[in-house]
């Protein structure tokens, strides 16, 4: 019984100090980035307020934020399931890309199928694919070491030129523009307030319950599978796990090609239920911004959700914030740098967090 | 139509095209070889490349902008270093938060300076060192025309390149700095346990990298393009730590190895100015240096040893 | 009377938790050999650390020839003539002889490493102090004890008047360690002093002046080894009685469990290390594999736990081809492993108490279903087994990393030992722990066996060795050179064979030790 009593206060205090690095780090993160804009001559407060405002301001802007939101969730778990095992997939760009086009193709090939199960069949195949293009970087890391930040980097380049080239030659649509055709009503994904009427009206969609419902399954799959369990072991130690009749290799690739399917539905759910088409520039560098959501989130699942709801207002934000303070969008690029730094290097918080916490918190634990 | 595709510019073209790979390899090659993994090669780059040409800009000279990008990539090698030797932070994440922090300031930078997204004004260039005027007919002509093409033709960089290759080739194994070096990255604590330091060493080794970074974006945008494109290193960091591995962790074998990547770039672009003959969609010409990259690490990885302790933080005691 | 070449004063050092030093005071006088005696962990490696400047006490003072000094660095212990050959090696393997003994005193002109004179230097002093070595030889291919000269020259090399040896016998074989007492009593011919880290009895009976015997951070006794003998000093390093044989049954041998046929193996480097092995172990016996370290058992163990391929032969697990079984297949059909090394092997450090008794277990009932953990059966059996065996911890969800060295390795036993298996394969399983959880392993080794499992135990200490098992088998040279029953072979016999003695076949093998030896005197 005593041991029972003794360990709640105990997660509450792990539960925040969990939270403390993440929170601390993003508040650092935004004064430097004021810094940077006051150097550059712009003005933080009014530009904070504008992405706040673009973010949350309302109904609308908070859809938009979920709209941003959900491709971030995806790659976000992508990132953070590959690094509990041990693997960077810093190529969760170009699974992304395939993802999108195996979207595209199919959403013009199933046109005329019911809704449903077109939603259900080119998320499989998106994840399908996704996989598939992690499978042969995570067979080369798991056969001959080949460094998986190398070899993922590169397929993603090799997955965005087949992207371009497809569409501007054999799945172009008709015009001057290189894209794909449209897709038909009944290969979409339907937006929020269509299947919430009480929801103002904003751009978000289904995606968005998809992510947040992966996010919740990937955390279970971690925590109480035999799978979770096999990543995580190899992801600290391969050795032991070998020896504990875990076959490294096999999980490795297992791991990367999870990584990779959940990156895939990134851009399946970009293509189905935001652009509804497929062209060169189709994702706003998700994939890299989805490390930072991972890191963010210390690579655990649920946190995902939050760090991507974040990177997702900071972008919604980010337009209103161009329109009315005039400052480039691209210093959010900056502030998500420095998070990464920031969670990172543990100590800079914990420094900041000053001794009194830190005392406390090892004490309990 | 061979005849067409392996002219002394093709080569040429090579020499040039792996100038800023090569460049970013040897800065791996130093790094790596004091146990830091720099993966923010890219962002050093990108960085060295973009303030070349602002450099340039504001001084018009293209001499200065390269000093400026040498200046750049030292500037964003000593965070890595921060971060990386005096925080300890994952090695990988760091360079990658690198990346990412280049790509935004150059991005934002460029509409705080020149007002517009996209590409930079074009600035004055470094030029070709030599101008030799030679015969033009007979065999005596040909072997000129390649000879000039492929052994005078460069602008200063790429000389450049070369020359720290080989000084470096030579220096890694003949001077107390190379000795040094290559212990740091082998076994650190043994380095420590006679006195030198391990902390000072690989800050001077990660700042030396950002510097040869820096050097190859100066290449891209002071020699090679004459402006600035966001995004314009295109993954050239990444394939330069892969010719880093192919060359074995030695300045003159990633040299060599980057002319490889060089040679599948210049061919690239000869075949796209040849697309009426050779019927390819450019894209697939424009994946060969990504596939090449990943069919080297494939078939070279298990053989290349990396030094023992590369990617570790190093821990006092 | 001069003062001591170097005296150590009152010097305490912690860590957070440990009181790794606790005033302890130690002098040196030139010419002398001084044996520093301890168990693990007792801190004898802390102070030497402290000396050498890696570490700095938290107070204390250290003089040299009288002089009050502040080592801050090793480069000041250098510079005050003090050397230390570290336990793991200081050694850049892929560097030459040459360039690891002048790395960081290199000779130079404008930075340009002379290497001609940096080569002269070595041979000189490797003539003077009979210490000869190759130096352009790589040292990663040097056997383990022309490293160590290799130390020995670094710190020669830099004027050492005094040396520093950690535990320098752990990796020797018996004629390395000969020879390196002969190395030692030569150096302090040419006027060294020598401090011996070690916690082996014999060695200091025959090689020490001077014996300091530390306990749990203090200095608990000094004394000539002409003064007492190895029971004293094993009482005094360990603090009572020590029972050096363990009491045991007779074995009763059952049915065979294990059977291994003419099996042989590659290590990395893809040189047969182990060449053709064939032996059997039967229910309710210990069969122990006594050999030197790296002559095959490693590649043996992870041959037989599935961890490593065989190249030819077979192997049998109750009948069962486990040839080319994997590691997952060797559990399933009933074996179980103690790794030798606990952190890389036995333990995911970063997993809590109940990740790690599961580990192996993970897919099987009652810890999984359908590949859905059960986590409250999980609880339930960590607890179990963490009361079963003693595993000393606040709770089941601490990670591992935070046990001591002892109740890890009880974890690992808890775990491979709970999950009741025919046959328990145990590497050197008492590697570094103290004497109470050595006691403790032991005896669940054998309650293993008088419950009718079968052992397989491979160990360098040749007193385990001789306590538990029924079989002693002795591997050399990647073969099985000679067979004991318990009780028959003296410990001298034992080594005898363990270091190539004895059987003409073997003629080639100690051959290569002289070849190796005489290639470096060249």
């Amino acid at each position: 019984m005593a041991e029972a009593k003794r360990e709640h206060p105990n997660r509450v205090v792990a539960i925040l100090r969990e939270l403390a690095v993440p929170v601390i780090s993003v508040a650092i993160a935004m004064v430097i980035g004021s810094i940077i804009m006051i150097v550059a001559g712009f003005d933080p407060i009014s530009a904070y307020v504008a992405m706040f405002k673009g973010g949350f301001g309302g109904g609308r802007q908070i859809g938009e934020t979920m709209l941003r939101a959900t491709p971030l969730i995806f790659t976000g778990l992508a990132v953070a399931y590959g690094f509990r095992a041990g693997l960077f997939n810093i190529g969760a760009e170009g699974q992304l890309f395939m993802g999108g086009l195996s979207a595209a193709f199919l959403g013009i090939a199933l046109a005329g199928l019911p809704r449903p199960l077109n939603i259900v069949i080119m998320i499989v195949a998106g994840a399908a694919i996704g996989a598939a293009w992690a499978f042969i970087p995570a067979l080369l890391k798991a056969k001959v070491g080949a460094h998986e930040v190398i070899t993922t980097m590169m397929f993603s380049y090799i997955a965005r030129y087949l992207v371009s080239w497809l569409v501007t030659g054999p799945l172009k649509a008709e015009g001057q523009i290189p894209q794909t055709e449209r897709l038909p009503v009944e290969t979409t994904l339907p937006k929020l307030h269509e299947i919430f009427p009480f929801l103002v009206p904003s751009r978000a969609h289904l995606g968005f319950v998809l992510a947040v419902l992966l996010a919740i399954a990937v955390w279970w799959v971690l925590k109480y599978t035999a799978l979770g369990y096999e990543s995580r072991a190899v992801g600290f130690n391969p050795w032991a796990s070998e020896t504990g009749g875990i076959s490294v290799s096999a999980t490795t690739v297992k791991a990367l090609c999870i990584s990779g399917a959940l990156a895939g539905l990134a851009g399946v759910t970009e293509v189905m239920g935001v652009h509804l088409r497929l062209f060169d520039q189709f994702s706003a560098g998700f994939g890299f911004t989805g490390i930072a959501v991972a890191l963010l989130a210390k690579n655990n699942p649920i946190g995902v959700i939050a760090a991507a709801i974040l990177f997702g207002a900071l972008s919604a934000g980010g337009g209103t914030m161009q329109l009315e303070a005039e400052v480039p969008q691209k210093v959010i690029l900056i502030i998500q740098a420095l998070i990464i730094f920031l969670v990172a290097a543990e100590q800079i918080s914990r420094w900041i967090l000053g001794r009194t916490v830190r005392r406390g918190v090892e004490d309990a634990g | 139509m061979l005849a067409d595709i392996l002219t002394p510019d093709l080569f040429a073209s090579a020499v040039r095209m792996a100038t800023p790979i090569a460049l970013a390899a040897i800065g791996g090659t130093i790094s790596e070889r004091s146990g830091i993994v720099n993966i923010a090669l890219e962002g050093m780059m990108l960085f060295g490349a973009f303030m070349a040409v602002v450099g340039t800009t504001f001084t018009g000279s293209p001499w200065l902008g390269l000093v400026i990008a040498l200046l750049s990539g030292m500037a964003l090698a000593l965070v890595h270093a921060f971060a990386s030797i005096t925080l300890r932070t994952d090695q990988v994440v760091s360079g990658t938060a690198i990346n990412i922090l280049a790509l935004g300031l150059t991005g934002f930078l460029m509409e705080v300076i020149f007002m517009r997204p996209g590409t930079t004004d074009p600035v004055p260039r470094l030029t070709p060192i030599f101008d030799f005027a030679g015969p033009t007919d007979g065999v005596i002509g040909t072997m000129w025309t390649w000879i000039n093409a492929i052994v005078f033709g460069y602008t200063p960089i790429v000389y450049i390149a070369i020359i720290i290759a080989i000084v470096g080739q030579w220096a890694l194994f003949n001077t107390r700095w190379g000795l040094r070096l290559r212990a740091l990255g082998e076994h650190p604590r043994a380095a420590d346990t006679v006195g030198i330091s391990v902390i000072r060493g690989r800050y001077s080794a990660v700042i030396v990298s950002g510097a040869l970074g820096g050097l190859a974006g100066a290449n891209l945008t002071l020699e090679q393009v004459g402006s600035f494109t966001e995004g314009m290193t295109n993954g050239r960091g990444f394939i330069a730590l892969a010719a880093n591995i192919f060359g074995r962790w030695t300045p003159a074998g990633s040299y060599l190895a980057s002319l490889l990547f060089g040679f599948a770039d210049a061919l690239q672009i000869k075949l796209q100015l040849l697309r009426d003959v050779v019927r390819i969609p450019s894209q697939f010409f424009l994946m060969l240096p990504y596939v090449l990259t990943v069919i080297v690490l494939a078939g070279v990885v298990g053989r290349a040893v990396a030094p023992a302790a590369v990617g570790k933080p190093y821990e006092k005691g | 009377m001069a003062p001591p070449l170097i005296e150590v004063r009152e010097v305490t050092k912690t860590f957070p938790g440990v009181l790794a030093n606790d005033r302890v005071s130690l002098s040196l006088d030139a010419g002398e050999i001084v044996a520093l005696l301890g168990e693990n962990g007792a801190g004898k490696s802390t102070l030497m650390n402290v000396v050498y400047g890696l570490l700095t006490a938290d107070s204390g003072e250290i003089r040299v020839e009288g002089e009050p000094v502040h080592i801050r660095s090793p480069r000041q212990a250098i510079d005050l003539g003090i050397g230390m050959v570290h336990q793991h090696f200081m050694l850049v393997e892929p560097l030459t002889v040459t360039e690891n003994i002048v790395l960081g005193t290199e000779p130079t002109r404008g930075g340009v490493i002379d290497f001609r004179k940096a080569r002269d230097d070595v041979r000189e002093i490797s003539r003077r102090y009979g210490l000869a070595v190759d130096p352009d030889a790589v040292v990663r291919d040097l056997p383990v004890g022309m490293q160590q000269r290799v130390e020995i020259l670094k710190a020669l090399y830099r004027g050492a008047r005094v040396l520093i040896l950690d535990e320098p016998t752990a990796v020797l074989t018996p004629q390395e360690v000969r020879e390196l007492f002969a190395v030692v009593r030569s150096l302090v011919g040419e006027g060294l002093s020598v401090v011996f880290i070690t916690h082996k009895l014999e060695e200091v009976m025959s090689v020490a002046d001077r014996v300091v015997v530390m306990r749990d951070g203090r200095v608990v006794g000094e004394t000539r080894p002409a003064d007492t003998d190895m029971a004293g000093l094993a009482r005094m390093m360990v603090g009572r009685e020590v029972v050096f044989r363990v009491e045991k049954t007779p074995s009763t041998c059952g049915d065979t469990i294990l059977e291994l046929d003419d099996v042989h193996v590659l290590d990395e480097r893809h040189l047969e290390a182990v060449k053709g092995v064939s032996f059997s172990v039967c229910a309710g016996e210990v069969v122990a594999l006594a050999g030197v370290s790296g002559n095959g058992q490693t590649e043996l163990i992870e041959a037989i736990t599935g961890l490593r391929k065989v190249s030819s032969g077979t192997m049998l697990l109750k009948g069962e081809d486990i040839t080319k079984a994997a590691a997952r297949q060797t559990i399933e059909a009933g074996l179980s492993h103690v790794p030798e090394d606990r952190h890389r092997r036995g333990l995911v450090l970063d997993f809590d108490l109940m990740e790690n008794t599961i580990l192996g277990d993970h897919r099987l009932a009652p810890f999984a279903k359908y590949g859905v953990l059960n986590s409250s059966a999980i609880t339930e059996v960590t607890r179990q087994r963490i009361k079963d065996y003693d595993v000393r911890t606040p709770s089941e969800r601490v990670k591992a990393a935070t046990l001591s060295g002892g109740n890890q390795q009880k974890l690992v036993l808890a775990r491979e030992l709970g999950r009741d298996p025919d046959l328990l394969v145990a590497a050197q399983p008492t590697r570094g722990l103290d004497v109470g959880a050595i006691e403790f392993v032991h005896s669940q080794i054998l309650s293993e066996r008088d419950r009718g499992k079968a052992v397989l135990l491979v160990s360098l200490e040749l007193e385990e060795v001789q306590s538990l098992a029924d079989r002693i088998l002795i591997i050399f040279e990647g073969r099985i050179v000679k067979e004991f029953a318990a009780g028959e072979a003296s410990d001298e016999e034992l080594g005898y064979y363990m270091t190539g003695g004895g059987g003409d076949k073997l003629a080639a093998a100690p051959q290569e030790v002289v070849v190796s030896d005489g290639g470096s005197q060249a």
